[in-house]
């Protein structure tokens, strides 16, 4: 093989590669923060509003109560009429709660749910049980509740605790909370809760609050604010619709937003989330693609260049009986061959370029397991393998048409 | 077979006006100063240019009237070619060259090498086959150049100066082999020369003169 050849294919071998790089890039972004997001089956949960004010925006103007729907026990039975809907639970929460554990001090959030339904939603527990429906003191906490923030005198910071969740199972937990009653005096209640498994990672609010039922939590709140919920007219702020499985989330969400409430699922990140790679995919792949149009002119040069040293071979073959499909189709599979040599070797390389750089990034990022930045998909590579083959068949068109209407006696005749 | 044309480029007439009939089997020397036109009759006779004007009748094909690509395919099927410089693909061996032919015409690989070296025995070059042409003598590559003219079992093989490259012993030997193959397969050949020691060797000499026939003998 020519020197010039190989030249061309490394061009070819650059651009394949720079373009799978590029796109697995992308890939690897997509793949780990999907894997993050969706890993935990928290995709067949949705999460219903009330409407956009109860997520703190109350204070933009109050006059719309008229046709707002109100998430209320109500509404929590119409949402379980929706097909595909497997449990339906209000979500109360509560905050401020501090609890002692080996003598350290942790704030908490609870998260109250309808224990009945408890063991129909896909809350999944590491170690220890899901309380059954009538264990209103039990809880479950989330696996981070001990990692949270931490007061360590003056400074909060994210610190791991020595006692893990999984050691307090079967064990009494004391959380207190407080208040400021009119005379400005403050209050301390404390509620015992017994915890009876650790919750797996959502990815969630749960992951660093502690489960308990909504009962217990409507009356703790009742106690911190000291006014009586008004559920029925009011509404829960949240309420958590487990449906049957992914397939159907899209379904259920334009339902339940037929209902005037504001729905919320991983599902539509996930679908959000997909175009926006897309789109970033499709950037990489064309900063990539530059550099394969760069190795597409350079084939065209070589093979223009070696049609004029092969002038007199040319005319040769025809004299003797090619065809002009035949030389034609001699000069584009050759360059098709160059694209397919350099797309194949540029294929390799960024196999072994990914793996790199996972390895360097594992080694700056840290994190078990490895880390992926760089993810190859069979798909990039059968796209990269064909589309190299095809900037070389078209880059060999011209010229190659060129060849094959070279007159032979003039070809013959060239030195 | 009858021709009858004129060759104009750039107006200038190289043939002009040529009436000729070359029977099958004949031995035909094309003999004339340099600038006569008989290489270009040649050329033409070969379907590598077309004519100004005129016929080129090839038993019943009029090739005058023919495309490129029917040109490609007729000379693939009944036209050989010996060139003065050989015209050997530098990159390939002997058996490559005389083999190479045959791929244009879709011959499968065993078969293709089969006749290549029967080819090569005819011309006496079967050691040497795997040898490119550069490692071959001047009589030894037009000797390659031959059996890459007979592969096709062409009815004619057309060759411009095939001696003129070479020194008279080795042009002796090879017009020897033309001859004998010319006597032993029927082909007939048409031999462009300026060497009037050629011509002993053919059955009819045609002396051309400033694009016209000046004589046409038979011996």
């Amino acid at each position: 093989m020519k020197f010039r050849t190989i030249l061309t294919i490394i061009g070819v071998v650059i651009g394949t590669a720079s373009i799978i790089v590029m796109v697995s890039i992308g890939n690897g972004a997509q793949k780990s923060i999907t894997d993050e997001l969706s890993g935990i089956g928290s995709v067949t949960t949705l999460q219903v509003y009330q409407d956009l004010s109860s997520m703190g925006m109350t204070a933009m103007g109050g006059g719309k109560t008229d046709d707002k729907a109100i998430l209320n026990d109500d509404a929590i039975k119409d949402l379980k009429k929706i097909d595909g809907v497997v449990a339906v639970t209000p979500v109360v929460n509560l905050s401020g709660g501090e609890i002692e554990v080996d003598r350290e001090q942790y704030g908490v959030s609870l998260m109250g749910v309808d224990y009945a339904v408890l063991e129909d939603m896909r809350y999944v527990t590491t170690s220890g049980k899901k309380p059954g429906a009538n264990d209103e003191n039990s809880v479950i906490l989330g696996k981070d509740v001990l990692t949270s923030f931490t007061y360590t005198g003056a400074s909060t910071q994210l610190e791991a605790s020595e006692v893990k969740p999984e050691d307090l199972i079967g064990q009494n937990i004391t959380m207190t909370i407080k208040r400021t009653n009119a005379n400005g005096e403050e209050e301390i209640k404390t509620q015992k809760l017994k915890v009876t498994g650790v919750l797996e990672a959502t990815g969630g609010n749960e992951d660093y609050s502690i489960i308990a039922d909504y009962h217990l939590v409507t009356d703790l709140n009742e106690w911190q604010t000291g006014r009586k919920a008004n559920v029925k007219k009011q509404g829960y702020s949240q309420a958590l619709v487990t449906v049957e499985d992914s397939s159907v989330v899209n379904d259920v969400t334009s339902e339940v937003e037929a209902m005037k409430f504001t729905v919320f699922s991983m599902q539509q990140i996930l679908d959000s989330m997909g175009s926006v790679f897309q789109m970033l995919q499709i950037l990489l792949g064309g900063i990539g693609g530059v550099a394969l149009l760069v190795a597409c002119i350079g084939i065209v040069n070589t093979m223009t260049m070696s049609i004029y040293e092969r002038t007199k071979e040319i005319g040769i073959m025809k004299v003797i009986g090619a065809s002009i499909s035949d030389i034609r189709n001699m000069f584009i599979a050759e360059s098709t061959m160059i694209g397919l040599i350099g797309g194949l070797v540029g294929i390799v390389i960024s196999l072994v370029l990914s793996v790199l750089i996972n390895l360097i990034a594992g080694l700056f990022i840290g994190g078990e397991g490895g880390v992926t930045i760089s993810y190859i998909t069979p798909g990039l590579v059968v796209f990269a393998l064909f589309f190299s083959a095809l900037v070389g068949l078209l880059s060999g068109v011209r010229p190659a048409i060129k060849a094959a209407n070279l007159s032979s006696l003039d070809a013959i005749r060239s030195e | 077979m009858h021709k009858d044309f004129k060759l104009g480029k750039e107006d200038i007439h190289i043939l002009k006006g040529i009436d000729l009939d070359i029977e099958q089997g004949e031995m035909v020397a094309l003999l004339g100063p340099s600038g006569s036109g008989k290489s270009t009759f040649l050329n033409v006779l070969g379907g590598l240019v077309p004519p100004t004007s005129g016929d080129i009748m090839i038993r019943d094909y009029r090739i005058s009237d023919m495309t490129e690509n029917e040109l490609c395919l007729f000379r693939r099927e009944h036209l050989g070619f010996i060139f003065q410089s050989y015209n050997l693909i530098s990159t390939m061996t002997a058996m490559e060259n005389v083999a190479l032919a045959l791929t244009f015409a879709g011959v499968k690989k065993e078969i293709r090498q089969q006749r290549a070296q029967e080819a090569l025995e005819v011309v006496g070059l079967v050691d040497r086959m795997g040898h490119k042409p550069s490692e071959l003598s001047g009589g030894q590559q037009q000797r390659v150049s031959i059996a890459r003219a007979l592969v096709n079992h062409p009815e004619i093989i057309l060759a411009d100066e095939p001696t003129g490259n070479l020194d008279s012993k080795t042009s002796a030997d090879i017009m020897e082999m033309i001859t004998r193959l010319n006597r032993e397969e029927k082909q007939t050949f048409v031999i462009v020369t300026h060497d009037p020691d050629t011509t002993k060797y053919c059955t009819k000499v045609i002396h051309m003169c400033d694009g016209l026939i000046e004589a046409e003998v038979n011996q």
